[in-house]
Formats: structure tokens, sequence, C-alpha cells
């Protein structure tokens, strides 16, 4: 299906198909969820006011989610020169109320708090690729797209990040008990 | 020979491809240390995947983005004047041209021809309603021969014009003793001040001669 993304009722579309993808990667880059939707926000108004053409909609799809990590990049970049991210990150409110089941979404918030605050540690280039693939839902093909990478590439990346991860959320358990 | 991360990872995300996924598989099933492996990296991917954000909290956002967008964006009409494309063809380009130069000439003809008749800078007109009965007429020369300031008289001057108005002037210096005026008109000051002033050097001595009258 070919996209015309200044056209309001293709915009629709593509607007109710991808705002969750993107909202998820960037909110999983920056880990704030006003300035992810402020980042989707922004990218949807590029996307609207440019008024480009895409031979089909994973074209679209692959634009929108490069804009919203470039900016979502952008973002932790100008952050991380102004002050220590990290230290906020664990501050940060998880999305609902964590506590509302009990014991069990304790240890579940815990948990998810504990995986945030290790991507949040991974250096660009893995937490990228770990954030399209966990959060995006991009397959290896599609990632090497949105990036620009060989697939193989992307293998290699997918690959330290879990190992880099495994390290950080080991540290981060033992931190823990 | 076990199997290392990479091909796991790639397992583990679907991305593996024939024969090496079979092979893997046929693998996983006879080595433990390697299943154990595969689960833990797929745990590993499983933890990362339910740290997600909400659906509730993409849902909210999703709403709150698409009415900033409608109210600025969709709703507007497509087009602003700085997107819009502008196109003309030949026969348009000069039609408009020739219009142009019309209304440039036609317009400094009008202008030309009007400030050709004199050289009084057009100014707007105000109208309004003039009473015959108000209006003064008062010329700058008027008073211009006769109007003097008060230090062209002399002082002697303006006391005859004073006493001419019936003015009772009376003039004193500072620390002197008071002098009195005769009309100015009788005498000139030099001929009164002599026969005026009371020589007040000269008393007036009394005769005392009393005893002579007993």
């Amino acid at each position: 299906m070919e996209i015309r993304s200044g056209d309001e009722k293709t915009f629709r579309h593509v607007y109710d198909e991808n705002f969750s993808v993107m909202m998820k990667i960037a909110y999983h880059i920056t880990y704030n969820t006003d300035v992810a939707e402020d980042i989707c926000q922004d990218a949807f108004i590029r996307f609207y006011d440019k008024n480009m053409y895409f031979p089909s909609s994973d074209d679209a799809k692959f634009w929108l989610i490069r804009v919203t990590k470039n900016l979502a990049i952008n973002y932790v970049k100008r952050k991380a020169r102004e002050a220590a991210s990290i230290e906020k990150i664990k501050k940060a409110p998880v999305s609902g109320n964590p506590f509302s089941d009990g014991a069990s979404e304790l240890l579940l918030h815990e948990s998810r708090q504990a995986v945030r605050k290790a991507v949040a540690e991974l250096p660009e280039i893995f937490r990228t690729v770990i954030v399209l693939r966990e959060y995006g839902d991009l397959d290896y093909k599609q990632i090497a797209k949105v990036l620009n990478i060989s697939e193989s590439n992307v293998k290699v990346r997918v690959h330290r990040a879990r190992k880099e991860l495994e390290v950080l959320l080991g540290r981060e358990d033992v931190d823990v008990s | 020979m076990c199997l290392d991360d990479q091909i796991l990872n790639t397992y583990v995300d679907g991305e593996l491809e024939e024969p090496w996924k079979s092979q893997v598989e046929e693998h996983l099933s006879y080595c433990n240390s390697c299943r154990k492996r595969c689960e833990s990296l797929k745990e590993l991917s499983e933890r990362v995947k339910d740290a997600a954000l909400s659906q509730s909290e993409i849902d909210t956002r999703k709403d709150r983005v698409m009415s900033v967008l409608e109210k600025n964006y969709l709703n507007k009409k497509k087009g602003l004047f700085r997107n819009r494309i502008f196109k003309f063809t030949f026969p348009q380009m000069a039609i408009g041209t020739a219009a142009a130069f019309v209304i440039v000439f036609v317009g400094s003809f009008a202008l030309g021809s009007r400030s050709g008749k004199s050289d009084i800078i057009p100014v707007p007109e105000i109208g309004y309603t003039v009473d015959i009965n108000n209006i003064t007429p008062v010329r700058a020369s008027d008073n211009a021969t006769t109007a003097k300031s008060l230090e062209s008289y002399s002082l002697d001057e303006i006391l005859k014009n004073l006493d001419a108005r019936g003015y009772d002037v009376d003039i004193r210096l500072k620390s002197i003793q008071p002098v009195t005026f005769e009309p100015v008109v009788e005498t000139t000051t030099t001929d009164v001040e002599p026969a005026e002033v009371v020589d007040p050097v000269e008393p007036v001595v009394e005769p005392v001669v009393e005893p002579v009258v007993e």
C-alpha cells in the first residue's frame, strides 16, 4: 500500500498502526514518558508536514521509527551532557500503581526497574538494537534497515547487548539480595 | 561441540534459517548445558520484554497526541502558504507581466499629471464649519512699531505716564532717607532737590530768653 504522509486519512491509519511501537521505542531509550510522548508527537508532525511518498506502509513505519530513535538518542545525549541521567531513572516512578496486587506485583515492579536501569546503562549501539528488537518488535532484517547496517551486524550487536545485559542484571540481582 | 551464544540468540529470536535451525534443535535435544543456556537467554529476552511500557499508558498518550495533531494540523486546510508550490504556464506569466506594466504605467501617469500642475504637496483636506463672527483678524505687525519693552522708557517717562493716569508714585532708594516728590510736571529733579531738602544739620535753636520777665 502506497503512502502519502500528508494525506489525512492515510496519516490516521499510519498513526494507529505505529504509535505504540514508537512510544515504546522512545520510552525505552529515554525512560521518560513525557519526553517519549513529545518525541512521538514531533515525529508525526514531521511525517505529516513533509508530505512524503512511501512505496509501502513498512517504509513509512521504518521512517517513523528511525526518526523516533534519532530524536530519543539525541535527547539522551543532551541529557547525559547535562546531568547523571541514571540517577533520575532510578527515582522515576513506573507507570501505573505497582503495588496494587501485593507482593508479586512488587517483585515484578522491582524486576522491571532493574531491567530498565540495565537497558539505560547499555552503550548506545547495543541499547538501540535491544530496544528495536524487544520493544519495537522488529526482526533482524528490519532493524538492519532502520539502522542502515547489515543483518550480520545486527546479529552480533544483539548477542553482545544481551551479554552485557546479563552482566548488568546479574550485578543488580546481587545488589538487591 | 556445543553452540555459542550468538547462534543461540539468533535461534531464540527465531532468526536462524534452515538447515542450521534443525541442527541446533537436534543438538538441544541431547545437550543439557546448551538447553539450559538457551532457556536462560530466552528468559532474559522475556524479562526485558516484560519491562515494556504499559499499554494503558501508551493509550492515554496516543489519544492526547492525536488531539494535539488534530487541533494544530489535521483540521487545518492542507497547504500553508509556505508549502504551496506555485506553477505558472507561459501565457499566464505573460499576461501577469503585462498587467503589472499597465498598472505601473497608469499609476505613474495619474500621479505625474497631478503633481505637474503645481508644486504644492498634496495634503489631505479636513472639512470643518466656520462661523465668520468668531474670526478675529490678527496681524503680527499690529503692535510691532508701538510695542516696546519697559526698559526702553526712562524713569521720567514712566513716572509721567503714571502721573497722567492719576497714580501717586512713591519711590525710595534702599538705606537712604525717603524723598518726597513734587509733581514732576512743574520742575525737573535737579531744580527741586536743593529747594526741597530740609537741611538736617542746621538745628533749629530756640532762643532761651526767659529771665527778663521778673
